[in-house]
């Protein structure tokens, strides 16, 4: 033991450290610590990211809405046996195609062609009510028209089938099919709908858009009317929004702000649907339903069309509630007409 | 006085180590130098950022991709199947299940479509049997179709879960152009079921309870537009696009076609065909898998409604081995007795019988061997027996 020094016993031995010993002691830690920090600076950086991980952008649909108005009505109920006779009715009393449509403006038209089915089945838009609306709007000096759908089955057997290729063609309507470079990211704040991808390419010269969709059953949602008819625009396996179905079909009332939609209620696949197959699955109800606000037009579509509950359909609901439209028809302005 | 040593309590000693090994001075010497390598990999790797580090490996989801890309549309211009221009009736069967299902996906393509090297090619697609319906005036629009019960989306969508519910296997469909006609055509849809009962299952919920019967298919019925029927595992859907009379005689002459080729298979269904014909009222058949009359015992249950003397009468049949046809009816008996008032009647033919009014409804069930059945929800008492005993007495055909 005698050979211990002092040097030896270090810190626990509770021998004072000397000044210079001091002196050194801190020297050494804060040129560790400036080391660090200088070592910290020059390794960051700050625009690095990881691809996969960046924060979510995509596009946001414009706004294709009109400014709401105190003198025409924003829902029209129009009751005939002619399609195109009928759409007129319930364009007139909507205060004309005029009003929304003018001249120059490039109209996207969204039907309903998810199936590939005969008119007849009342599962898709019917072709005479492309025609009539369409004509409608090159009525008013639309400068080019373009009809527009991502059915989940194959495009141009849907166009095909459900007689919308023979009208385009009749017309000179510009049928766009969905490619692989017709989509883009959808940004959205939805309830579930965030970030999606969308079938952009119809929408990016559109000045105006119409939806055009049949009034039919569904085996998911009670219903597919105008809101739901949106659903046609998303790509990918969009399917899985299935388990959430009435949240994704009421952002589809946040997502697309459109001029007009139009609910054909000419014949209403009232079971079986959205696929039906059969003419008894259909029920002749002679009503074209039009306005600015999908919510009242489904409303109505809903309890007059499918004579069912409005109670039970949470999407229509759900999209009021977040003040994305008036589930209360009667009481907007509106105006029912005959043909 | 600064350098005295402060008292230590106890005798414990002090650890010291004079002599340090200069192998362990070697390795210490080596751990640091390990520290400071590693400190300056990690440095260096994060001033040089590889971007292949991080990025998603399409080829690892390829998988999925197809089923989208894949979708009857691509696959239809990507892998046109050859269309046989005669092909005899005789070489047609149904379709595999082990075969048909995921049809779609690969073909769509993509990137690795046509062999492509490595893993990132996606597996070929496997296709059943060709839908070919040899029939003058018929022409085939497009090659058939392929769908399993994951993908049947892709052609039904939102319908797809209905069919799923009834445990479909496969779909294959194909389109038909009416050659004397114009723009017509007739759509041919088989769904393949897991067994004849769910194929019936799923018959029976689609069912137009306006259809007329079809003389080829007892489970069937027309409509304005289309032949509708089961057969065996598989619901056939024959639909035509107008009601254009050469149009509707090809769709009947396809629904006969499609009934000859498809194998009769009616396991399960013994409890079907017992149902008489006679009064039954048409599109009334359905079908209860579990829980029939709120009565666990009562499983696989056929049901039609009958016009009998004047009434209308629900009549039921469960097939099953005798021990559990006596447990059944036994049971269903205990429960009206105890919610209602039940009898038992006199024996008929080998059947015991008994009658119970609950909720202000009759019943009356008889059990003979394996078969449980009777008329339930009756408001005509006396109607109910006189159906149930000429039924017993092979009154009823």
């Amino acid at each position: 033991m005698s050979s211990l020094n002092q040097a030896d016993l270090g810190p626990d031995s509770g021998e004072a450290v000397s000044r210079r010993e001091f002196l050194l002691r801190l020297g050494l830690t804060s040129a560790l610590i400036a080391g660090a920090g200088l070592a910290a600076r020059k390794l960051w950086q700050p625009k690095h990211f990881v691809p996969g991980f960046e924060k979510e952008t995509g596009l946001q649909l414009a706004n294709y809405a009109l400014e709401p108005s105190k003198v025409y009505p924003s829902l029209a109920i129009a009751h005939g046996t002619e399609h195109e006779k009928t759409i007129r009715a319930a364009m007139t009393a909507l205060g004309g195609m005029g009003r929304f449509i003018q001249k120059g403006d490039v109209v996207v038209i969204k039907p309903n062609v998810a199936f590939d089915r005969p008119p007849a089945l009342a599962a898709t838009t019917h072709p005479d009510a492309l025609r009539a609306v369409a004509k409608l709007v090159m009525e008013a000096g639309a400068s080019k028209i373009l009809v527009a759908d991502n059915p989940i089955n194959s495009p141009t057997g849907c166009f095909l089938k459900s007689g919308l290729t023979a009208v385009a063609s009749e017309m000179n309507l510009d049928l766009m099919y969905p490619e692989a470079s017709s989509f883009a990211p959808l940004q959205l704040q939805g309830e579930i709908l965030k970030h999606w991808t969308f079938f952009n390419a119809p929408f990016k010269k559109a000045t105006k858009v119409i939806g055009l969709a049949p009034c039919k059953d569904h085996n998911l949602c009670h219903a597919s009317m105008t809101t739901k008819n949106w659903y046609g625009l998303l790509g990918g396996r969009r399917n899985q929004f299935h388990q959430h179905i009435h949240s994704i079909v009421s952002d589809f009332a946040l997502m697309m702000k459109p001029t007009l939609v139009i609910l054909d209620g000419m014949n209403v696949l009232m079971s079986n649907g959205p696929t039906g197959g059969r003419l008894s699955d259909v029920k002749p109800m002679n009503t074209i339903v039009a306005g600015t606000d999908m919510v009242s037009v489904d409303a109505y579509g809903y309890s007059h069309l499918l004579e069912r509950d409005i109670a039970e359909l949470t999407y229509l609901h759900k999209a009021h509630d977040r003040g994305l439209g008036n589930i209360n028809w009667e009481q907007t302005l509106h105006k029912e007409v005959q043909a | 006085m600064a350098n005295e040593k402060p008292p230590r309590a106890g005798n414990r000693k002090q650890f010291v180590r004079t002599q340090v090994p200069s192998v362990e001075r070697a390795a210490a010497v080596l751990i640091l130098l390990l520290l400071a390598g590693i400190g300056l990999a990690i440095a260096f790797k994060g001033r040089h950022f590889n971007p292949d580090l991080y990025t998603v490996r399409t080829d690892s989801l390829s998988a999925t991709a197809a089923a989208v890309e894949g979708k009857s549309g691509t696959l239809r211009e990507a892998a046109p199947a050859p269309v046989v221009a005669d092909p005899a009736p005789a070489a047609e069967t149904a379709p595999d299940a082990s075969a048909t299902p995921a049809a779609a996906p690969a073909a769509a393509g993509g990137e690795g479509e046509g062999g492509a090297e490595g893993a990132a090619a996606p597996t070929p697609a496997p296709t059943g049997e060709p839908l070919e319906i040899a029939l003058p005036g018929l022409k085939p629009m497009s090659p058939t179709e392929f769908y399993n019960s994951d993908n049947l989306y892709e052609k039904i969508d939102g319908r797809a879960p209905a069919y799923q519910g009834f445990n479909v296997v496969a779909l294959r469909c194909r389109s038909f152009s009416v050659t004397a006609v114009a723009g017509s055509f007739v759509d041919v849809y088989e769904y393949r079921f897991d067994s004849p009962v769910d194929a019936f299952g799923m018959y029976a919920l689609e069912r137009d309870p306006k259809g007329g019967p079809l003389d080829f298919a007892p489970d069937g019925y027309s409509g304005e537009m289309g032949y509708f029927f089961r057969q065996g595992a598989v619901y056939v859907q024959v639909m035509a696009s107008d009601q254009k009379p050469e149009t509707l005689a090809l769709t009947r002459a396809i629904a006969q076609n499609r009934a000859q080729v498809l194998p009769a298979d009616d396991q399960g269904l013994a409890g079907r065909r017992r149902l008489p014909a006679e009064g039954m009222i048409a599109g009334s058949v359905g079908y209860v898998a579990d829980n029939a009359q709120g009565q666990s015992t009562l499983k696989d249950v056929f049901q039609a409604k009958y016009q009998a003397g004047g009434a209308e009468l629900p009549f039921f049949i469960m097939v099953t081995a005798p021990d559990d046809a006596a447990k059944a009816w036994q049971s269903f008996q205990d429960f009206c007795a105890r919610f209602g008032k039940a009898e038992v009647l006199p024996d008929v033919n080998g059947g015991r019988i008994f009658r119970a009014q609950l909720f202000g409804k009759w019943k009356v069930v008889y059990q003979r061997a394996g078969e449980v059945g009777g008329v339930f929800d009756a408001a005509d008492a006396g109607q109910a027996r006189i159906f149930v005993e000429k039924y017993l007495r092979g009154g009823t055909k």
